[in-house]
């Protein structure tokens, strides 16, 4: 059975055109998808059963055993973190936040490593973004700054920039130009009209030499800012400001560099000063195909976007304090809950090294670095191949992703409702 | 000799990223990517295994040569071998430095290493699916 306008689970761009042929509950081939939504839904390594360790090995165990324990685990502990949360559907994000609420727990999702410093530069000078059918429609100078679409989304040029055709750019790949900030010259780098190369850690001062530029103070700028070479720099400004709509989109070049939030800010600010002379947004390349839905489902139940802390009864924020890096390299936390991620693989040693000496429980399809760490796994089935469920877009477009077969596996939502009922009975009204 | 190291994803490492236990995705993960220029300086061939260190510890890699990527720094996709090097201090900002690591590269024999074996030096407990 061929199922039509199948929405990718895999990265931000959340590409709703996907063909996808079924046989029983197999996938058996994918049309319009890149490599990794191939890989996505063609991959065939789920955990099989829930696994529970036992000494120096592992065994298999039951579901509701499984869920039972974890329960234990996590009314056991004083400060337990659920963390994840970026690789489910929203329905299930919301229970893991009223979850994190009755066990006063610290709840997290993996913005706290991707686009948690964006965040905190949004909540301070705001973000003046818009949906990508504006940018496809609409933007004829594109930036693709510390970010590198081709390899980590790979069809947001073809369906929203460089190649993909609008309303008003008939021939995009010529109408359109491309501006790439980057510190190696990756793949997208290649097809650029301009790739500035910038010195590791150098944004900061690249982004406020182009600000004085559009503010109109040429004399200031050296003749090199962070390796970039003024004559660069004035021609960067020019096809900005001749733009008829420029669109920066960033990534964790910017976030993950020297200044972090600081970088993100003074490109907001960029963007801002150039809307006096002409139309320019700013969006982040968000990563994991649901992570924005973290965001948006965290801040509608507790007021906050990621590292929230439950611990005083009220819902309480810090980054820097309360995001799961911070507590895992304190050892503070005496156990865990990971959800829809891999922390193991995705966090520094020391973090892993706690999650390790720590009960840590995992609710994922496939066993992955956090397995190894971890006391409990239960598999759970992917959204969007055998579970349905909401996910935001990169731009903030809510979409509806789909079930294509009934499997056998339940889903986070049902594993995490289950949990959820089993923990209120042990806390008590 | 001294090098930045730099992480980030590559569309091998999105392939393989459900598949954490497999070869592929371990060399992927393991592949040092280095100028050419410095390769040369330190003598390795491609494919040559080097160990990387930081403050916060050691892992085996083999080095590719990346014309792309400037003498001084080195890139690694993002996963358990780039983090093992990388300092959890956030400055308080929640985010570690996972682009700003400065590492050491001596060419080794060792062998590479399994993310079953890293999570074991972790102090994990293998799990082989």
């Amino acid at each position: 059975m061929k199922i039509e306008d199948v929405v990718c689970p895999f990265c931000g761009c959340l590409c709703d055109d996907l063909v996808v042929e079924v046989e029983g509950t197999r996938v058996v081939s994918v049309e319009n998808g890149c490599t990794l939504a191939n890989e996505k839904f063609m991959g065939d390594h789920r955990l099989k059963t829930p696994i529970r360790r036992e000494g120096k090995g592992w065994k298999e165990t039951t579901y509701d055993e499984a869920i039972r324990e974890t329960a234990e685990i996590l009314c056991d502990a004083d400060r337990p973190l659920l963390y994840g949360w970026s690789g489910t559907h929203g329905e299930a994000q919301s229970i893991g936040i009223h979850l994190a609420e009755i066990l006063g727990a610290l709840v997290d999702n993996t913005s706290t490593v991707c686009h948690g410093p964006s965040i905190l530069a949004i909540q301070e000078v705001g973000h003046p973004g818009c949906t990508l059918g504006q940018v496809k429609n609409r933007a004829d100078v594109i930036i693709y700054w510390g970010t590198n679409p081709i390899d980590a989304h790979p069809r947001h040029m073809s369906r929203y920039t460089t190649f993909a055709d609008g309303f008003f750019l008939k021939e995009a790949f010529r109408d359109r130009k491309l501006i790439v900030v980057d510190v190696r010259k990756s793949e997208s780098a290649n097809i650029a009209d301009e790739y500035i190369r910038i010195q590791p850690g150098g944004d900061y001062a690249v982004l406020s030499a182009l600000r004085a530029i559009v503010q109109g103070k040429r004399g200031i700028i050296p003749s090199s800012v962070s390796g970039v070479s003024r004559e660069q720099l004035f021609r960067v400004a020019d096809l900005l400001l001749s733009a008829k709509f420029g669109a920066i989109f960033f990534g964790l070049g910017l976030t993950m560099s020297r200044g972090k939030s600081k970088n993100i800010r003074n490109a907001i600010e960029l963007t801002e000063e150039l809307n006096r002379h002409t139309k320019c947004i700013i969006s982040p390349m968000r990563g994991h195909w649901n992570v924005y839905g973290s965001n948006e489902v965290f801040t509608w139940i507790t007021g906050y976007p990621y590292a929230v802390d439950f611990a005083r009864g009220i819902a309480f924020y810090n980054p820097g304090e309360t995001t799961s890096v911070d507590v895992l390299s304190r050892k503070e936390c005496d156990a865990c809950l990971v959800v829809a991620s891999d922390p193991g693989a995705h966090f520094p040693k020391a973090c892993a090294e706690h999650l390790a000496e720590i009960p840590t429980v995992q609710i994922d399809p496939h066993v992955n670095a956090t397995t190894h760490l971890s006391r409990i796994q239960i598999p759970v089935a992917v959204t969007g191949i055998d579970a349905e469920g909401t996910a935001y877009r990169m731009d903030g477009v809510p979409i509806r992703t789909r079930m294509l077969f009934k499997g056998t596996y339940p889903s986070d939502t049902d594993v995490l409702d289950q949990l959820y009922a089993i923990v209120k009975e042990i806390k008590g009204p | 000799m001294k090098f930045l190291l730099n992480t980030g994803r590559t569309i091998r490492q999105g392939s393989y990223v459900e598949r954490k236990n497999s070869v592929a995705y371990q060399e992927e993960a393991t592949s040092l990517c280095m100028n050419p220029v410095d390769m040369m300086n330190l003598e390795l061939e491609e494919g040559s295994q080097v160990v990387v260190e930081s403050e916060q510890g050691s892992v085996v890699m083999k080095v590719h040569p990346a014309s792309w990527i400037t003498q001084g720094e080195v890139f690694v996709c993002l996963g358990p071998y780039a983090n093992h090097l990388v300092n959890p201090e956030t400055h308080g900002t929640g985010m570690p430095d996972f682009k700003g690591t400065m590492v050491t590269i001596t060419p080794t024999s060792a062998p590479l290493v399994t993310v079953a074996e890293l999570m074991e030096r972790c102090g994990g407990v293998r799990y082989e699916d």
